[in-house]
């Protein structure tokens, strides 16, 4: 038979485990308070019974079977603290309270007894009652029995025994009620993070569990899975989308190149082309096709991972001097006017070549968009918030204001742009590399006029503070 | 010359076995990892050429194998994972050379004659001459006959590079990853206005140009 659930719980289980420790300490302790106070109530009684028998046989000493006769008959008036019965030597009752001793007769020296009195109540009822004595025979021969009626003290012994007992009783009760409520509780905390769990192998991504705003280690752990989940369904997103992006974005590329070998193989078979220059045309384009696999690929990488891999901590300044080094004959080439302005001695934690790569990127956007003439300033600079700014401006034509967003997102080229090479794809990659490293890409007007050129445009990617 | 091909695609084995034998290369071709780990131990060859991902052992397990008992036959890996983590574990499994398919034949044989002729020059070397350049290595001066040349410290890499690989192709990727040390493929032709500007140091002046563009591939340096 199974047990219902919240009986199962692991907290329902310490419930019990702490019930019976419990029990099992109120056991020895209801054992040693019995046998504590049962023992002194009888050494008590003990004590009063030797010290009143040993008051009586003065008294017998002094005065014979006489005085103690008389002696007894007045004891044993009125309220009796003891019981006492005296025989003759033949054992024949002389006097006394009851009718005979419990004790033989024949019996040598000292005897105790634990016995029961029959007595007469208040209401007239009969009751039994505890009781204990002791019998002596005299030097007269004589036989005394000194007894007394422990009915009280046991009655307060075995009233204490009752209160541990149903205290213990009670403990256990309101123990197995309190662990019920406390794992109904737990189970009912840990219910939802399990439905969670459930739905989220069932497939669902979007399952969260349940945060209720306690702020106690469930909200914790709820809070941590939902984080952990987000994180899982960005990735699982993210792949989703590569794929997707990836199908979608080489079908046009490949359709294109298709269509040029098909027209190119057409025009050899008409004797008019040249195979040679359809081949070298047609290598260009799949090589234009693979760059841009490339670069798709890792967006959608750098996207489904949310963060850049192996990141270090370097000297940003450092990065960009090389890569100037690498650009200004470039640039000097074209009759550009480049330009430097590095501060030094910063530090940037990230990922170094693949913001090397967006660096290039958005350096390559600059010259290539840039007429003759103009300039580009490639600058890097802590900003007063901490954040490290990597700008680079150029004289060019600039992207209008409404156009900003948009150029970021992949494959979007603006009409003017359509005579130069590319993809579409560089500032998004730069886009995908600023959030990777927990940053962002700011597009902004240039210097304005230039040369009769302008307003230009300015490119930064911004990377939050180092700690 | 001859080349172990070990590649698990039969098809892409087959059109570098066909391209690098035009190239004037003897190739021989294992299907497998262990194939390939079996025909390295064997065979006397220069140039490894292993793929990443095979059946039975793959390419980082032959390659560190091959390095444990000694064998140091210069390696190029080729593969299809291209993300900068994966050459770098391509490399510390003691690969000498990374190459990410889909890659264009030019590339490949210039990559492969970087690696077997790197083998032949394995003292270290205080000047380089080719021709009637000399480069020392330690003065870091550069002459061509009498004529001192000045070149700023990255040209003077540039054109170590070049010397080191004279009369080899050598592609403008190779240059960004061996001289600059960049991983990425630029969109514009900086590396072009480097080589020219070399070019204009090392050749303006002189009768026979030494620097060589390569068509489809890149340059060369021509004694």
């Amino acid at each position: 038979m199974r047990l219902p659930r919240i009986f199962r719980t692991t907290t329902f289980r310490m419930t019990l485990l702490f019930l019976a420790v419990f029990t099992f300490a109120a056991a020895a302790f209801l054992l040693y308070a019995w046998l504590a106070t049962g023992g002194e109530v009888k050494r008590r009684a003990d004590a009063e019974i030797t010290r009143e028998m040993n008051s009586l046989e003065a008294i017998y000493r002094r005065g014979g079977v006489q005085g103690l006769n008389e002696a007894l008959i007045e004891r044993g008036v009125g309220e009796r603290p003891f019981l006492y019965v005296l025989l003759d030597k033949d054992g024949k009752k002389i006097t006394g309270s009851i009718a005979e001793s419990p004790i033989e007769k024949t019996a040598p020296g000292e005897n105790w007894a634990d016995f029961l009195v029959t007595d007469t109540d208040m209401d007239g009822a009969q009751v039994r009652r505890q009781a204990r004595g002791l019998q002596e025979r005299l030097d007269g021969g004589e036989i005394l029995f000194v007894g007394a009626d422990i009915a009280e003290s046991e009655g307060f012994v075995t009233g204490i025994s009752r209160a541990i007992t149903g205290a213990g009783v009670l403990v256990i009760l309101l123990g197995l009620a309190g662990g019920a409520i406390v794992s109904r509780n737990v189970s009912r905390h840990m219910a939802g993070l399990t439905d969670t769990v459930a739905a989220v192998r069932g497939g669902d991504l979007k399952a969260r569990a349940q945060v209720r705003g306690a702020r106690d280690e469930y909200d914790e752990l709820a809070e941590g899975m939902n984080e952990m989940l987000d994180r899982l369904e960005r990735s699982m997103g993210g792949l989703r989308h590569a794929g997707d992006a990836i199908a979608h974005d080489l079908r046009s590329p490949l359709t294109r190149l298709r269509a040029r070998m098909e027209a190119a193989l057409i025009e050899v078979e008409a004797g008019k082309g040249d195979p040679k220059q359809a081949l070298i045309q047609a290598l260009e384009d799949a090589d234009g096709v693979l760059n841009t696999f490339n670069a798709v690929l890792a967006i959608a990488r750098l996207q489904a991972a949310g963060q850049a891999p192996d990141q270090t901590i370097f000297d940003p300044g450092q990065l960009a001097a090389d890569i100037a080094e690498l650009y200004e004959p470039l640039c000097e080439d074209k009759g550009l006017d480049f330009k430097a302005e590095l501060t030094p001695q910063l530090t940037v934690r990230a990922a170094r070549p693949i913001l090397t790569q967006a660096l290039a990127n958005i350096i390559d956007n600059a010259i290539k968009y840039t007429p003759e003439g103009g300039a580009v300033m490639l600058r890097v600079r802590r900003r007063s918030s901490g954040e490290i700014e990597f700008s680079v401006t150029d004289t060019g034509p600039g992207v209008p204001e409404e156009h900003r967003a948009r150029v970021v997102q992949r494959f979007v080229r603006l009409e003017n742009s359509r005579s130069e090479p590319g993809s579409g794809l560089g500032l998004s990659l730069v886009a995908a590399v600023a959030e990777a490293h927990g940053g962002r890409l700011e597009l902004d007007e240039g210097p304005g006029e230039y040369n009769g050129m302008g307003p230009g445009l300015r490119v930064a990617l911004v990377l939050p503070r180092a700690e | 010359m001859r080349i172990l091909i070990i590649e698990d695609d039969f098809e892409a084995a087959e059109a570098m076995t066909r391209g690098l034998g035009e190239a004037g290369y003897d190739c021989t071709h294992a299907g497998d990892g262990e194939a390939g780990l079996d025909a390295a131990r064997a065979g006397e060859f220069d140039v490894l050429i292993v793929d990443r991902m095979m059946p039975k052992l793959n390419g980082v397990q032959v390659v560190e194998t091959l390095r444990r008992e000694g064998d140091a036959t210069p390696v190029l890996f080729l593969s299809a994972l291209g993300e900068v983590g994966d050459r770098v574990d391509g490399l510390k499994a003691g690969a000498d050379d990374y190459l990410v398919k889909p890659y264009a034949f030019p590339e490949l044989i210039a990559r492969v004659e970087a690696l077997s002729r790197r083998r032949e020059t394995g003292a270290v070397a205080t000047t380089l001459k080719v021709g009637d350049l000399e480069m020392n290595l330690i003065a870091r001066t550069v002459h061509r006959g009498e004529t001192e040349i000045d070149l700023q410290p990255r040209e003077f890499q540039l054109l170590e590079f070049m010397m080191r690989h004279a009369g080899q192709s050598v592609t403008r990727t190779m240059l960004l990853e061996k001289v600059w040390e960049y991983h990425f493929d630029p969109q514009t032709n900086v590396i072009d206005v480097h080589i020219s500007r070399l070019r204009s140091k090392i050749d303006k002046g002189f009768d026979r140009q030494m620097l060589q563009t390569v068509r489809g591939a890149g340059y060369r340096l021509d004694p």
